[in-house]
């Protein structure tokens, strides 16, 4: 059975179609890539997937689970994490302490417990902690812990989102151009990590990627995305021959 | 075990310092213990604001209308139960600060379910109407006393309810900040799309907070009633909304120390303004030509201090130098100034006695805050043993 699929799946901001009738489907163990060219509709297929946006039309399935228009929060709970193409730390809390809020949905202590800071609740954050340690030690920030995650470079800050991520301890991981931004070097890290965040960590990934040399050494299956409507899907040999994409991606080597 | 003996112990040593407080006070003048009295239910006003507008990063600007609820339901409870109840005064004064922390506990839920569970600013504008609705609302019902107010009876006062207040309301701050649970709320202010994203229940945590600072400002309200005996509704007027938020603002949104310390500050400075007098004997009076030589004087010292700090090239020695010139040269420029300006006839004769320039010195204070210092005194940070300590460290380097 498949993990999430899309069937249709469409989103109008008022004339503009952003999202139009696009239909993938992801098997546990996934590692899927989503690309296409600027304005394509990548970040708004992953908003209508995390919540963010009720999908126009069609239908989103988790685990057998129809999603469309759940809330955000609740959709984190089923198992989807996400991270964001413009960066969305809590930029004044520590780096430790995003992983912390990531962990969060598993918390389960009430809020008179936290405000009379009796042992349940001081034992859940100190579990919590000591997990959101662990995960930085994945994604190599645990140098960095007590940092405030404003005042990190920026391939650190994608990499942080990474693992505030994987703290909510999702089935399915989103990344929204994790690479971004990225020097060589880094690029080639998150290669690395990402491969072992599905191979050792058991999540299924989508992400999208503008890297073109990125994705397809990375991905196993990818869907291509222009102007919201999905040209090409398959494996990155089939993808890199397409004539459709090669049009999309107009005088870019692919 | 050792857990909770620590927990006890402290819980002791707040009700004994407090006790210590009123005791102490208890040999001063009314003047002194009104000044005390005041001093904590602001120190529990602004905390608990704190709490709704610094740590989860919601816009209320009408705290004063809970304030009023605590304290009609107080003093109204007090005036129809207190003989029928039998109880002494002071188990009376806690269970009229229940009820009033509870009645402005259901308000606030009331208030802020429908206003919080909308993105963007709404909650300021639900506030402020719901304080003018409350404030009408309160001057048309005669069983309250309308616009005349209401007599409260009994009058309690104690200084030790009005401090464990504040410090059970900083307690609590400062413990949920301590959790998972206050980061979470921490995490709302920062930004609710990624919040919710990795699963914490937005509009569960601004409501919660919301409730809560409603609370505290309620139980505050019911204590006033019952220490001044008297209650009105333009006691709390949007001025007062104001005077609370202010405190927030100047202390540094989201830090608890930084409400602490400029409610204190903003409650006494009124007080304090009140009681400067003038050679004569009579309240101290400035000719309007005096009050804008001081205008001048503060622009002229923003302007510099704001200029050397924004030049990234000097250093913290220069700095420093240049904000000494600059408040000496202020002081120049002022009595300069006042001496010019007096010569015109019309400023000179426009006579303005001090403490009824408290709004304005509230109002230049936020703007000198806002140009000099927009994350306030205090920005994020909280006072503690530490802190001294950590001081002399040298700034973290970020390695890439
Ligand atoms: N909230 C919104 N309101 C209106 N238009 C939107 C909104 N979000 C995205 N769009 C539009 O949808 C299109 C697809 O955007 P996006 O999904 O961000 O592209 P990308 O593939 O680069 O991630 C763009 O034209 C964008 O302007
Ligand atoms: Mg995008």
């Amino acid at each position: 059975m498949s993990l999430l699929k899309l069937d249709a799946a469409t989103i109008k901001f008022g004339g503009l179609v952003a999202v139009n009738a696009v239909s993938f489907e992801l098997n546990k163990g996934d590692l899927f890539g989503l690309i296409g060219p600027n304005g394509a509709g990548k970040t708004t297929t992953f908003n209508i997937v995390t919540g963010v946006y009720k999908p126009t039309s069609g239908t989103i399935t988790f685990k057998g689970r129809s999603i469309g228009g759940t809330p955000s929060n609740k959709i984190a709970s089923l198992g989807i994490a996400r991270t964001f193409q413009n960066i969305r730390l809590f930029k004044a809390l520590s780096v430790l302490e995003n992983v912390v809020v990531g962990g969060y949905l598993r918390h389960n202590t009430g809020l008179m417990s936290a405000l009379a800071y009796l042992p349940p609740s001081i034992n859940e954050t100190n579990r919590l902690k000591a997990e959101a340690m662990e995960l930085l030690k994945v994604v190599n920030l645990a140098h960095v812990a007590d940092v405030r995650s404003a005042d990190l470079s920026y391939g650190m800050q994608r990499r942080l989102e990474i693992a505030r991520a994987m703290a909510t301890q999702p089935e399915l991981l989103l990344l929204d151009e994790p690479a971004a931004g990225m020097n060589p070097l880094e690029k080639e890290e998150l290669l690395v990590m990402v491969k072992k965040i599905r191979d050792e960590h058991g999540m299924t990934v989508l992400l999208i990627e503008h890297d073109m040399r990125f994705v397809m050494n990375l991905c196993e299956k990818i869907v291509v995305l222009d102007h919201g409507e999905e040209i090409a899907s398959g494996p990155p040999s089939a993808i890199r021959n397409d004539p459709k994409v090669i049009a999309a991606y107009l005088g870019e080597a692919v | 075990m050792k857990f909770w003996l620590i927990r006890l112990l402290s819980v002791a040593v707040a009700i004994l310092g407090c006790v210590g407080l009123q005791v102490a006070a208890g040999s001063q003048s009314d003047y002194v213990q009104r000044l005390l009295t005041l001093a904590g239910l602001y120190v529990t006003l602004s905390v608990s604001l704190n709490l709704i507008n610094g740590i989860t990063g919601q816009f209320s600007i009408g705290h004063a209308a809970f304030y009023q609820v605590g304290a009609y339901l107080g003093g109204f409870l007090s005036v129809r139960f207190f003989h029928t109840s039998g109880l002494p005064p002071i188990p009376w004064l806690i269970v009229t600060l229940i009820a009033g922390a509870a009645g402005a506990a259901i308000a606030g839920f009331v208030v802020g379910l429908p206003s919080l569970r909308l993105k963007g600013d709404y909650l300021a504008i639900v506030t402020l109407g719901f304080g003018e609705i409350i404030r009408i609302q309160v001057q048309n019902t005669p069983a309250l006393g309308g616009s005349y107010g209401m007599n409260v009876e009994p009058k309690i006062t104690s200084i030790a309810v009005v401090w464990l207040l504040a410090i059970l309301c900083i307690a609590i701050c400062r413990n949920l900040l301590k959790t998972a649970t206050g980061l979470s709320f921490l995490a709302v202010r920062e930004d609710e799309v990624a919040s919710s994203a990795m699963g914490v229940n937005v509009t569960r945590a601004k409501v919660s907070a919301f409730v809560l600072g409603s609370a505290f400002a309620g139980g505050a309200g019911a204590l006033l009633a019952s220490f001044e005996g008297f209650i009105t509704p333009a006691t709390f007027g949007m001025d007062v909304s104001f005077i609370i938020l202010t405190m927030v603002v100047l202390g540094g949104t989201g830090s608890i120390t930084g409400s602490v310390v400029s409610a204190i500050f903003l409650s006494l400075l009124p007080e304090y303004l009140r009681g400067l007098k003038s050679a004569s004997g009579g309240p101290l009076t400035l000719t309007g030509a005096t009050v804008v030589a001081y205008m001048v004087a503060v622009v002229v010292a923003v302007a510099v201090i704001r200029h050397v700090y924004q030049d990234g090239g000097r250093t913290k020695i220069n700095r420093l130098l240049w904000t000494f010139g600059a408040l000496i040269g202020a002081v120049i420029v002022q009595i300069i100034a006042s001496v010019a300006l007096n010569k015109i006839g019309p400023m000179h004769e426009k006579q303005i006695v001090i403490n009824q320039l408290r709004m304005v010195i509230f109002a230049v204070t936020l703007i000198v805050l806002m140009l000099l210092r927009p994350q306030g005194v205090f920005a994020h940070h909280e006072f503690s043993w530490t802190w001294l300590s950590k001081l002399r460290e040298p700034k973290k380097e970020v390695a890439a």
